[in-house]
């Protein structure tokens, strides 16, 4: 069996990692000889079969095909439906846990337990799909771990640095950043920072549109008209920007799929760099965020390691190495290192300190002494990259006279301004009647290494408690019995 | 500065009974839903607006004070996109092609 699992479910690619007994992480290759697997299924309509990966990717039809699900995982309302039944995101990113499940346990043994990374933003629900997704797949998951701080893990591990590090990690889809500090073997988390919708494959997005204006100028058509063709283009751009990161200029020649004729496509690194200009500059403000959580300058960072495919765009390079006066580095092949560190965080979790990934706290009312003003605002309990396991309380009054029943909503976000915040739950205790408003109700959070978060509320006068455990209930989460019955049929499948 | 429990509870009739934490979708009526209500009714009134506008820079400030409004900006609207809001994730986007403009306009591109 093998005791130490990490796995990478990436937008674009997977990868499955195992401690091996001399305590170096190693990729298990899939069935198909691939070191990755890209996360695509393909609903196959002539046989009972779910194919992912390549063969799912490369061919198929696209009404059949799935690309990139890891972006609506925390979508409620995103529903792929084929063949009448509509599959969940969780059940799609299903799929793809258990062909990386069943392939590899032929090369490193069982596979029970895991850790499985996920990007530093994603949410209550993103996090809770991830887990479905996994227990769907036959696999108990040991720990989530930010997709940056497995990448982190390993770069320690591999290159037996010390210092403060800063991880960039720009992925298919997510654009992750964390500080961290490591020495030996201990690692002691500062912040991270994430972006959604920050990739590679939005790169891909803006150079298809290029693509369609120049076919467009010298053609007059449409560059396609279904669904197969703009994927294929789509290839076509993924390929362009690859070779954009090696030389300064390529050629290209695209058809349409009505055959309105050939157009030339000149392209060069510097119009590249322009196109994706806007996207850089959020990378440099989440660069500056991360900084300034962690309350650091540039000159404090050691080492800037690069993570994920898209850091091979020289400008991401360029960029950094811009605001931080040296010369960033990779994290061995970037797109394996998150599941390669993954795989050590599983064993190591007892070595690295992890922070908050999100502020919790409540509603409030909050008076303004000097203004005089009251309003309703985000009050933080506990700050986002307070070192975990940690608690905190704040002593709250109630705003009414005779109030018989205290409302605690329990919010997830940093932001002060009310409407910026998700609010994940909330908490009522029932109180004696007869009081007058100002009664004192204390609120604390904890928050334990496993990332579980739990509040408690306390009446001080009349000394009456609630305590739950804070989690997202809300539309799109599986209830238990839900989640075995998918679990059981999704085991029955044949995927390949 | 002192804060008071948002409490919308006057008496026990009008409460839900107590129970574990409830979803989101819980808060329906609450004071957080009639402020949000009411700011998109506003949004939807207005005519668009600039990249200045949307980003509350204004010709008097300074570069530091552009620098720290478009900091803040960005840390709520980057958030924002992951918000389990679509209205918000959808608002974001739009305020963080603006935040990139005004960063361009008064400390040039990268």
């Amino acid at each position: 069996m093998a005791e130490y699992v990490g796995i990478d479910l990436g937008t674009t690619l997977s990868g499955l990692a195992y401690l091996k007994p001399d305590g170096n992480p190693e990729i298990v290759p899939n069935a198909d000889g691939e070191r990755l697997t890209p996360s695509v299924v393909f609903f196959e309509s002539h046989e009972d079969v779910k194919l992912v990966g390549s063969a799912a990717r490369d061919g198929g039809e696209p009404d059949r095909t799935i690309f990139q699900i890891k972006r609506y995982m925390d979508d409620p309302e995103h529903l792929v439906e084929i063949d009448g039944k509509k599959w969940t995101p969780a059940e799609i990113s299903a799929l793809i846990l258990s062909k990386l499940k069943r392939d590899c346990s032929k090369i490193c043994g069982d596979i029970n337990e895991v850790v499985i990374t996920v990007p530093a933003n994603f949410n209550e629900l993103a996090r809770k799909s991830t887990i479905a997704a996994a227990e769907m797949a036959g696999m108990k998951v040991r720990r989530l771990v930010n997709e940056p701080t497995a990448a982190a893990v390993y770069y320690a591990h591999s290159q037996g640095v010390k210092g403060r590090i800063l991880v960039f990690d720009m992925g298919g889809g997510t654009l992750d950043t964390t500080i961290l500090d490591v020495d030996g073997d201990s690692i002691k988390i500062l912040t991270s920072e994430g972006a959604r919708h920050l990739g590679g494959s939005n790169f891909d997005d803006i150079l298809l549109e290029a693509y369609e204006e120049q076919y467009k100028k010298q053609t007059g058509a449409a560059l396609y008209s279904g669904e197969r063709h703009r994927r294929r283009v789509l290839q076509a751009t993924e390929d362009a920007k690859k070779m954009l990161s090696k030389l300064q200029r390529v050629n290209d020649t695209v058809a349409n799929d009505t055959n309105s004729g050939i157009a030339r496509i000149d392209l060069s690194r510097d119009q590249f760099e322009k196109m994706i200009r806007n996207m850089l500059t959020r990378s440099v403000f989440l660069v500056e965020q991360a900084l300034d959580s962690a309350k650091l300058k540039p000159s404090d960072i050691d080492h800037v390691v690069l993570v994920g495919g898209s850091t091979r765009i020289p400008k991401v390079k360029s960029m950094l190495e811009k605001i931080f006066g040296k010369t960033p580095k990779s994290c061995g092949n970037v797109d394996e290192c998150v599941a390669l560190g993954a795989a050590l965080f599983a064993k190591k979790s007892s070595r690295i300190q992890e922070v908050c990934n999100a502020s919790y706290g409540t509603l409030a009312m909050v008076y303004n002494a000097k203004t005089k003003e009251e309003k309703l605002m985000n009050s933080i309990v506990i700050p986002k990259n307070t070192p975990i396991p940690c608690s905190r309380t704040q002593v709250y009054q109630t705003s009414e006279d005779n109030e018989r029943v205290i409302e605690v909503d329990i919010t997830q976000g940093e932001d002060e301004d009310a409407k910026f915040v998700d609010v994940i739950g909330r908490l009522t205790l029932d109180v004696p009647p007869n009081r007058p408003k100002g009664c004192e109700v204390a609120v604390t959070f904890s928050y334990d290494e496993n990332q579980r978060v739990r509040a408690l509320v306390v009446d001080k006068q009349s000394g009456r408690s609630k305590e739950v455990a804070v989690t997202y209930k809300g539309a799109g989460v599986l209830s238990d019995e839900e989640l075995k019955r998918r679990s059981h049929h999704l085991r029955a499948m044949r995927i390949e | 500065m002192f804060k008071i429990l948002k409490s919308l509870s006057k008496s026990l009739g009008s409460s839900a009974k107590a129970t574990e934490a409830k979803p989101a979708a819980a808060k329906e009526g609450t004071l957080l839903d009639k402020v949000s209500k009411v700011s998109a009714a506003a949004a939807k009134a207005e005519p668009p607006k600039s990249p200045e506008e949307m980003c509350g820079i204004t010709p008097k400030m300074s570069k530091d004070e552009v620098k720290a409004q478009l900091k803040l900006l960005f840390r709520r609207y980057n958030r924002s996109a992951s918000s389990l809001d679509a209205k918000l994730r959808n608002e974001a986007d739009r305020m963080l092609d603006a935040i990139v403009q005004m960063r361009e306009k008064h400390f040039g591109e990268i």
